[in-house]
């Protein structure tokens, strides 16, 4: 599978940087258009999705249009590739904000860093994100490889947002990003859609 | 499970089922997540009438909660959980967007005196209804009560309280609520206090989330707030061994397996809403689905028990982690499992589904993150408590 260079993880600060590097990811898979899923919904930014309606938890950087014809098969998988790319991109940025954060904060006397739960959670995030790396680099990675790439990343990703308690959930915490990344997985990369290997460029 | 329950217990829920089902018919969930103030529209609700007077003594109720031949005031934390539990099913972010004592009363119960329990119980339970917060966590401090920073400092014949408070429950919108500080150094030196919203250099502002957007967190802050004696909880009858500190690990323990029954009661619904949508699921599809229902009522008959212990005065700090981990663990489980079964883009056509997913991330770090719950766990199993029965 050809690819673009993946969207570095500093780039993916928050839901409005999200959103931008998700309209990228259409315009590589299908350029001058927005891909389709199987079941007829489009989700990128709201700037570039004008005719779609809010994704609800995305603070309106997100729109969703329903009902189109579904993209062909090798823009399905071109897109699907890209957006385990991005999301693994935001669950890395996710954990280099975390450890950044925690090493900020004390308990005790000492920094949250130093705390072994902490450190286990860290490293089995970066664990995943490492598999998912050298995952993504198999030439012969196939539709239900990025499948599960995205499965491994919504645990990672819940994972890391563990370690930042209450803030997690708020609109200016890392959930949003997270969140957003998992309901497109959920989009373009269910288990039900269908889309399976194609054939035509999924390898 | 209701072949273990006690008659009261299976005609309470029947009761707060009923009250629930209401949130859920008429969609109240989504209407709160839109606009989390929408609560103010909805007051005349059965559910909002079991939330105002969930846990606040008979003797300060007019009208108690009367279900068969029973009265109930949910002070049994059995009880309690069991009411939460139902409401939650019905939906979570509506019934913690209720006036009522929720976790501040419990505090109160614990520590008050006389006159500051007459005082609190009867102004919460009044014709007006009255929202409340319960002020522990701190920013960069997250729930350590022997860390938090607000402080008091003597001003004549009183105090002066400054400060912040972070990820607080309605506390934008509520009109008292107690505050933990701090009035020396050391674990001895906290305090509780019951705040008035209305006082100068108070100020509370909602945070924005992603999710359970019913709760309306809000920041709080404490510039110079003018506290007398008689509002510091105990201050006239505890020694400072059995007061702020005390109160605010007596009622974290006794709200976990509450939060366990919220949990439990989304992922419940969850669950329930997978069946609705998918009544002929076979295959392996079923057999996921059946296999989470197991875990749910695993839990659920288990908190049941941690709940009943603390009534019969056996509060196990090890047990009410472990039930409080897993449920929220389970909630996260069910929704995900749930995205998975509904189909492809199920989160974009399925609003109820969307905002339970959002909903279900809160719970991992409601009332004490699932790192602090293993440390408590792993005590249990340390000193050979956790295993057993």
């Amino acid at each position: 599978m050809t690819t673009l260079k993946p969207p570095a993880p500093a780039a993916v600060t928050g839901l409005p940087e999200f959103a931008a590097l998700l309209d990228g990811c259409h315009e590589e898979a299908a350029p001058g258009a927005l891909v389709v899923s199987r079941g007829g919904h489009t989700v990128a930014s709201a700037l570039r999705l004008r005719t779609g309606v809010p994704v609800p938890g995305s603070s309106g950087t997100l729109a969703v249009a329903s009902g189109g014809p579904p993209s062909a098969g090798r823009e399905l998988v071109a897109f699907a590739d890209r957006l385990v790319r991005l999301h693994r991109a935001a669950v890395h940025a996710v954990l280099d904000q975390a450890v950044t954060r925690l090493g900020e904060r004390t308990s005790e006397g000492t920094s949250l860093l130093n705390r072994q739960l902490v450190q286990g959670s860290v490293a089995d995030v970066a664990l995943a994100l490492s598999e998912t790396q050298d995952l993504l680099a198999l030439p012969s990675l196939t539709a239900a490889g990025l499948r599960r790439a995205h499965a491994d990343l919504v645990r990672a990703g819940r994972t890391v947002l563990k370690l930042y308690g209450a803030h997690s959930l708020t609109s200016e915490g890392p959930g949003p990003v997270l969140y957003v990344a998992e309901l497109l997985g959920n989009t373009y990369l269910h288990l039900g859609s269908e889309w399976g290997d194609t054939g035509d460029g999924s390898s | 499970m209701a072949a273990a329950e006690s008659d009261r217990t299976t005609v309470l829920r029947g009761h707060v089922a009923e009250a629930a089902a209401e949130l859920r018919a008429r969609g109240l969930g989504l209407e709160l997540d839109q606009d989390p103030t929408a609560i103010d529209r909805w007051l005349d609700l059965r559910a909002v009438e079991l939330m105002r007077s969930c846990t606040i003594p008979l003797e300060y109720v007019d009208e108690p909660i009367v279900a068969g031949p029973y009265t109930y005031d949910m002070t049994s934390c059995l009880e309690h959980v069991v009411t939460i539990e139902e409401l939650s099913y019905g939906d979570t972010g509506f019934m913690l967007a209720c006036p009522g004592p929720l976790m501040s009363g419990v505090t109160v119960g614990a520590l008050g005196d006389t006159s500051q329990r007459k005082g609190y119980y009867e102004r919460v339970a009044g014709r007006e209804p009255t929202w409340t917060f319960f002020g522990l966590t701190e920013p960069r401090k997250g729930s350590a009560a022997t860390e938090l920073e607000a402080t008091l400092v003597p001003e004549g014949d009183g105090y002066r309280l400054s400060g912040t408070k972070r990820y607080v429950g309605n506390a934008a919108f509520a009109q008292l609520g107690v505050v933990f500080c701090r009035r020396a150094p050391g674990p001895l030196g906290i305090e509780a206090v019951l705040l008035d919203t209305d006082e100068p250099g108070f100020n509370a502002e909602p945070i924005p989330t992603v999710g359970l957007r019913g709760a309306r967190i809000s920041h709080i802050t404490l510039d110079d707030v003018r506290v007398e004696p008689e509002q510091i909880l105990g201050f006239k009858t505890l020694k400072s061994t059995r007061r702020g500190l005390v109160g605010a690990i007596r009622t974290l323990q006794r709200f976990r397996p509450v939060l366990t029954g919220t949990a439990l009661g989304l992922a419940r619904a969850v669950l329930d809403h997978v069946q609705e949508q998918r009544p002929g699921i076979t295959g392996t599809d079923r057999l996921r689905l059946e296999e989470l229902r197991d875990r749910v009522a695993a839990v659920r008959q288990r908190n049941y028990q941690v709940a009943s212990a603390i009534d019969a005065g056996r509060v196990r700090a090890d047990h009410i982690a472990g039930v409080k981990t897993r449920a929220a663990e389970l909630a996260e489980g069910c929704t995900l499992l749930a995205a998975d079964l509904l189909g492809p883009g199920s989160l974009v056509t399925d609003p109820w589904l969307n905002k339970a997913y959002r909903d279900a991330r809160a719970f991992e770090f409601m009332e004490g993150t699932g790192h602090i719950q293993r440390l408590a766990v792993f005590q249990g199993v340390y000193k050979g408590t956790f295993l057993k029965d």
